[in-house]
């Protein structure tokens, strides 16, 4: 043995703070979510209140789930497992503090911005440039307490965990700061340096590599270390788990673009998304068995434990879901797939299942360590497990039957050629008995989840008055010696025993480098091409920017989330043109920032809206949607006829944009002054066809400008288009 | 000349595919070095280091 042992204790006082938080927000993230899946149900449950409305309470929904749920439940895993995988406590009590303290407060203030319809508009990066500065800033400190932690570790080898949680760390933070460049407008303003296709690109390269890189990897990282400590044995196979770690860091990067299918994206780019999409089965199914073999001569004991059953559901449904991913980036299916619910359904499947599942199942293990007790009632553990099981199947089966009978209406034609549905509406009504089992299914998961705060609660109530907090005695590691060991002679024994693989494995600060390498270079090729090619983005002449008034219009549609349910993207497909009009072509938004294309239909896609309707029936529709078409789902917005449009705002605005390169002319200087003469004239035109007198001056004119000015200026083109539906 | 216009003369996409080989034969030699025999002791040892909060499973001048 060494003699010079040193003394040190593990810090769980920040895990159990992680913990709570994580139970917290998950509590509210899911509660919201409950809450919109009843106002599709049910729109009168939007309140006509601005902050409670859908389209607000979407991204609210989404993010408190994967960052505050999901993040919350990975700090709670990775500060418990590093500590004691590294033999070391962590690298500063006050860098875990601020860390902690610093996400609860950017949740915090996702929670107030997003209410009141500040967002950047791209699903999961929503957040306005401030907190996005901020997000930066904490993800910087967790890394380097996470990578200072490494450089004073006890144990040489880094299990495999860690290089899941280290993968993760450098990856985020290179995908948040990347999509999120931008320009702002305001305090709580941005515009997207990118614009149309490349905006697109670059946020469903963030959104696939976010999923990977925040919702798999740490979570993969989790199950490698609390599975082996639940069962009680080691993983199965720990070459698999090497494995599985490098698959997913050589190939889950490329795999972005098939979000985009059928799409204005150009067609190798998305054909090389499925391809890498399909291979990543190997490594998500290698994962799958190695953790289910694990348990190999335990299922006795899964039969008792409700906290092995956890673990075996959550890495089933990793499985499914890693399965299903690769089938959906396939063209056909994803025809068929995206803009429905299916899409829904999927996510789901991961976040209810795989990401839920394995963190109750990790706190049910952790919070009698933590909390130094035992747990209250293994039975109310065993009841939230079926619950929440229960709760997923009512889920999962509803939502994948509501997503497949959309998709199939929107392509469906009669036998005189005719699409079967040419009214929207009638493809809506039909989910309704299929979105009300989701609010059951919901409802179960989320009961479950009380149970899980209770039984925390009474758990903790019985800790001791002091915590027990052992002192573990280890040998320092030193210099690296292994560099120094002799090696064998000759290239090919070196190779073949493989000295370099595990020499640069024991070195965090290499193996790190080769991990940022590999995510940026795979990165780099899938980015660059879309950038800087010209061709892949052909400009149409008769695109012009937005007016200033359009453009307001447009941030007010992006403030109510009109993008969480509209689509704004017309693919090249005959039942899409038949219902839409001419498919959308990348020139045609050239200057959007951001992008709105939208990623799921709930209502119809407006890319050729304007025209379609009169002025006055866009005020009608959004002061009361269903005064105009009674079975609608829509939210009414009654508050854009009272709201005082902002006309002096609009020159910041207008100026962001001109700095991104907009040709704005003449309104570079007086973009009021345009803005409130165009109002005018819209109010005129509504006050004509029998509206209300005087809307000039309220919101509701931009919005009307802006969705009268979508899809036109591919009409204004001598080529014949037709612009709108039928 | 923008940048574009030299961009698009470099025929980028091929670039893509030659890096797909890369990666792949990149991953393959990882592959291949981790189901060298010669390692099995290493990863036992390194398996049931979760196992262990107490006792460092690759200390300092273990030469595995
Ligand atoms: C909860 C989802 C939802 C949200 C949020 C939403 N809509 Fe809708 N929208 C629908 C549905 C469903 C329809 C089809 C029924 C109808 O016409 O009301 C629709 C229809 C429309 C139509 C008519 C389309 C057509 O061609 O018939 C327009 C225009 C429209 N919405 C604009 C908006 C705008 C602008 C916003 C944001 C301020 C918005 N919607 C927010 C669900 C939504």
């Amino acid at each position: 043995m060494n003699p010079q042992l040193e003394s040190f204790r593990y810090d769980d006082a920040i895990v159990r703070k992680f913990l709570w938080a994580t139970f917290l927000w998950g509590l509210i993230g899911m509660t919201v979510g409950l809450l919109i899946a009843l106002q599709l149900a049910m729109p009168a449950l939007n309140f006509d209140i601005a902050w409670l409305s859908f389209g607000r309470l979407r991204p609210l929904h989404t993010n408190a789930v994967i960052f505050a749920f999901a993040g919350n439940a990975f700090f709670t895993g990775a500060y418990y497992s590093s500590q004691r995988l590294l033999k070391a406590r962590m690298f500063s009590d006050l860098l875990s503090r601020v860390h902690f303290w610093g996400w609860q407060l950017i949740i915090v203030l996702a929670a107030v911005t997003l209410p009141l319809g500040f967002t950047q508009a791209k699903e999961y990066a929503e957040l306005e440039w401030p907190i996005d500065i901020l997000i930066a800033v904490v993800w910087v400190i967790f890394a380097v307490n996470f990578f200072g932690t490494i450089a004073k570790r006890r144990e040489r080898h880094l299990y495999v965990a860690l290089w899941f949680y280290i993968a993760s760390i450098v990856t985020v933070a290179i995908l948040h700061i990347f999509n999120n460049l931008s320009v702002p407008a305001g305090p709580l303003k941005s515009y997207s340096i990118y614009a149309g296709v490349q905006d697109a690109f670059m946020q469903w390269w963030y959104g696939h590599n976010a999923v990977a890189f925040f919702l798999t990897t740490p979570f993969l990282g989790l199950m490698y270390y609390f599975l082996p400590k639940a069962a009680d044995k080691p993983i199965f196979s720990y070459r698999l788990s090497i494995l599985h770690f490098w698959t997913i860091v050589f190939l889950y990067i490329w795999a972005g673009p098939h979000h985009l299918h059928y799409t204005a994206l150009p067609e190798w780019a998305s054909t090389l998304g499925m391809v890498f999409s399909v291979m990543l089965w190997m490594p998500s199914w290698g994962g799958m068995i190695n953790g289910l073999l694990t348990l190999r001569g335990a299922w006795k004991k899964v039969v008792e434990d409700p906290i092995l059953k956890f673990f075996v559901v959550a890495i089933t449904a990793y499985g499914m879901s890693t399965f299903e991913g690769p089938m959906l980036s396939v063209r056909s299916v994803n025809a068929l797939a995206h803009y429905t619910d299916w899409i829904i359904a999927h996510v789901h499947t991961g976040a209810l299942g795989w990401n839920g599942f394995l963190a109750f199942g990790m706190i049910y293990w952790l919070a009698p360590r933590l909390f130094q007790t035992r747990l209250h009632s293994m039975k109310m553990a065993e009841l939230h497990f079926w619950l929440a099981t229960f709760g997923i199947i009512l889920y999962v089966t509803a939502i994948y039957s509501a997503g497949l009978t959309q998709g199939l209406m929107w392509r469906a034609y009669d036998v005189t050629g005719r699409l079967e549905y040419p009214a929207f509406i009638e493809t809506v009504m039909r989910l309704m008995p299929m979105y009300w089992v989701r609010v059951a299914g919901g409802a179960l998961y989320l009961t479950g989840m009380v149970l899980f705060g209770y039984n925390l609660l009474k758990t903790w109530q019985t800790r001791p008055a002091t915590y027990e907090e052992p002192v573990i005695q280890a040998a320092p590691l030193g210099d690296y010696e292994e560099l120094a060991a002799p090696r064998p002679a000759g290239a090919l024994a070196r190779f073949a025993q493989a000295a370099w693989h595990r020499t640069w494995e024991r070195l965090p600060v290499t193996f790190t480098v080769m991990v940022a390498v590999a995510v940026i270079v795979a990165s780099l090729f899938e980015i660059i091409p879309t950038f800087l090619i010209k061709s892949n983005v052909p400009t149409i002449a008769s695109v012009k920017p937005y007016t200033p008034l359009e453009l307001a219009g447009r941030d007010i549609y992006i403030r109510e989330g009109c993008f969480n349910c509209h689509s704004q993207m017309i693919r090249p497909l005959r039942y899409e043109t038949d219902r839409y009009g001419e498919y959308s072509k990348p020139g045609e938004f050239v200057y959007d920032h951001p992008f709105l294309w939208g990623s799921r239909r709930i209502g119809p896609d407006l890319a050729r809206e304007g025209g379609k309707y009169p002025d006055l029936w866009h005020v009608r529709h959004m002061e009361a949607p269903r005064d105009i078409e009674a079975k609608s789902i829509m939210p009414a917005y009654p508050w854009m006829l009272t709201n005082a449009l902002d006309f002096d705002g609009i020159q910041s605005r207008v100026d962001a944009m001109v700095m991104l390169g907009v040709p704005y002319g003449p309104a570079v200087n007086d973009a009021p002054a345009m803005a409130r003469q165009q109002a005018r004239a819209i109010a005129q035109s509504i006050a004509a066809q029998g509206g209300p007198a005087d809307l000039s001056d309220k919101e509701i004119v931009a919005m009307v400008a802006y969705l009268q000015r979508l899809g036109r200026d591919l009409g204004a083109q001598p080529a014949a288009t037709t612009v709108g539906g039928q | 000349m923008r940048l574009s216009d030299i961009m698009a003369h470099a025929g980028l996409s091929t670039y893509a595919e030659v890096a797909l080989v890369i990666f792949l034969v990149a991953f393959l030699l990882i592959a291949v070095s981790v189901f060298a025999p010669s390692r099995k002791q290493e990863f036992d040892a390194a398996s049931r280091m979760p196992l262990d909060d107490v006792h460092p499973q690759s200390p300092r001048g273990d030469a595995s």
